[in-house]
């Protein structure tokens, strides 16, 4: 504030704010505000009904419990808790959207593609599952991220048509298969006697991270010649010009198939 | 027992009209060879075909009358190919045609593997001439055989393709950026993978690729097709 009072202060106001107050001064803008209002609340409205919608719903089943889920697009992310029942959580970017889950027996099978057939496109529909740990999951969809962790059933699949990455941490299955077109895979468990593995990507790395001890017999191939075995490698392994290695880790009780065309392959050692 | 026997009397095993004797003859020849095992086991899955269906077709009215008018036209060009050949007594391909063919299930059967065998055969000896060629000739022979292959694979693929066309224009832009993305990284997987076995047709991991390369392509066609 100004101390001095005899001095005049002259406050111009800025071109915008005077266009402004014009406008409004205007009859027709004047006439047509109460439209524009109910427009912007219309809009409001309507953007409230094309919100997600989610849909959360609890099964009770045993230990050993199959999952079958067919995603069209979204992530998919399954986790063991420990209780016996399936809690599966889905958020939905279409209203058109419709999920009927079934359970049948020891199983429940969410099938997006058939539940949704001539619906048209339903956008994209997110899912979360938590399932007992000694679970089986058998996880598909067209373009999307797949996630599963901690789960020690009998198998896990997991199937990306096009493109997602698929991360499978701490798994322990007597099968695993994961395969993808373009996307980064992931496995980080163990592999179990007598059991078998497949990893598959067109264009994407796929690393596989297991115990030092791990015991299986390995296919790996890859034209770009990207294979690194680290730790696992041995004189025993066979290679044709670094394109595909064949070979036993161990006493190979387990089988393990991984191809890639264009990524690399790794091995770690947890 | 010889083989011939054995497979005359297997119809009449499975038909349950076989003597003690003569079914204990027969189980100790089958006990030993594998061959007539075989047959064994493609006449009984035939035959078990037959009964789990029987009913399921639906018969003419009348068959018994089809059937004797249809014996009667093939009787009647066989009397009159025996007029044409001007021959005063039966040849053996007269002979041939002019016999009643009554046919019972078992014989058809076994006539029917008689055909697969002859197949088999005539695909195995067909395989060994492909790989007595002289070596200059077998890359150019290999490389073509396996463009050959690539064309009948291309013409399924060709077929779902056309199918996704359909269904695509119902796509949300994005799913149709992803789904073109994607099969071009497979295209040109397919296209790496051929160019390899040109250069090296005796490439097999470039044969695995091609294959896996292929059969992903015709795998993500099938998906997209009724989405």
């Amino acid at each position: 504030m100004c101390k001095d009072s005899s001095r005049r202060f002259v406050f111009r106001k800025s071109p915008l704010v005077m266009k402004a107050t014009s406008l409004f001064r205007s009859a027709s803008v004047r006439r047509s505000l109460p439209f524009a209002v109910a427009t912007v609340i219309a809009v409001c409205f309507s953007s409230a009904g094309f919100a997600q919608q989610h849909l959360s719903k609890r099964y009770q089943t045993g230990k050993n419990v199959r999952i079958e889920l067919r995603n069209i697009s979204g992530t998919i992310v399954v986790e063991s808790w420990n209780k016996d029942e399936i809690r599966l959580s889905a958020t939905m970017e279409s209203p058109n959207a419709h999920i009927v889950p079934k359970q049948m027996d020891e199983s429940l099978i969410v099938d997006v593609m058939n539940d949704n057939r001539g619906r048209g496109d339903v956008g994209d529909v997110n899912f979360k599952l938590q399932v007992p740990v000694s679970s089986s999951v058998d996880l598909e969809t067209r373009r999307g991220q797949i996630s599963v962790s901690n789960i020690r059933g009998a198998s896990v699949r997991a199937h990306v048509s096009t493109e997602g990455d698929i991360e499978l941490t701490n798994i322990t299955a007597g099968q695993v298969v994961a395969q993808n077109t373009i996307g980064n895979i992931f496995f980080d468990g163990e592999f179990s006697t007598g059991g078998t593995y497949e990893f598959k990507s067109t264009k994407g790395d796929i690393t596989i991270r297991i115990p030092g001890n791990s015991a299986f017999r390995l296919v790996a191939a890859s034209p770009a010649r990207k294979i690194a075995l680290g730790e696992f490698w041995n004189n025993g392994f066979r290679t044709q010009d670094g394109r595909r290695y064949v070979g036993d880790v161990g006493d190979g009780r387990s089988s393990v198939s991984v191809t890639n065309f264009s990524g690399q392959i790794t091995f770690l050692r947890k | 027992m010889n083989c011939e026997k054995c497979q005359e009397l297997i119809h009449d095993l499975l038909d349950g009209t076989l003597s003690r004797a003569d079914e204990f003859t027969l189980n100790t020849h089958l006990d030993e060879c594998l061959d007539c095992q075989s047959v064994r086991q493609d006449l009984s899955a035939i035959v078990g075909f037959c009964r789990s269906h029987r009913g399921e077709y639906e018969t003419p009215p009348n068959a018994q009358a089809l059937w004797l008018r249809i014996r009667n036209v093939v009787e009647a060009e066989a009397a009159t190919v025996k007029v044409k050949a001007k021959a005063p007594r039966k040849s053996f391909l007269a002979d041939l045609f002019g016999r009643s063919w009554e046919l019972s299930l078992p014989q058809l059967a076994s006539f029917a593997v008689a055909i697969m065998l002859l197949v088999s055969i005539v695909t195995v000896v067909g395989i060994r001439r492909f790989g007595n060629n002289p070596p200059t000739e077998q890359p150019q022979q290999q490389a073509s055989n396996i463009n050959e292959r690539v064309f009948q694979r291309q013409q399924v693929i060709n077929y779902w393709k056309q199918r996704v066309e359909l269904n695509k224009a119902r796509w949300s832009p994005e799913m149709r950026d992803t789904f073109d993305r994607n099969l071009q990284v497979i295209d040109a997987a397919v296209t790496q993978s051929l160019n390899e076995l040109n250069r090296n047709p005796h490439d097999d991991i470039s044969e695995q690729m091609l294959n896996e390369s292929l059969n992903d392509k015709l795998a993500l066609l099938k998906e997209f097709s009724d989405l």
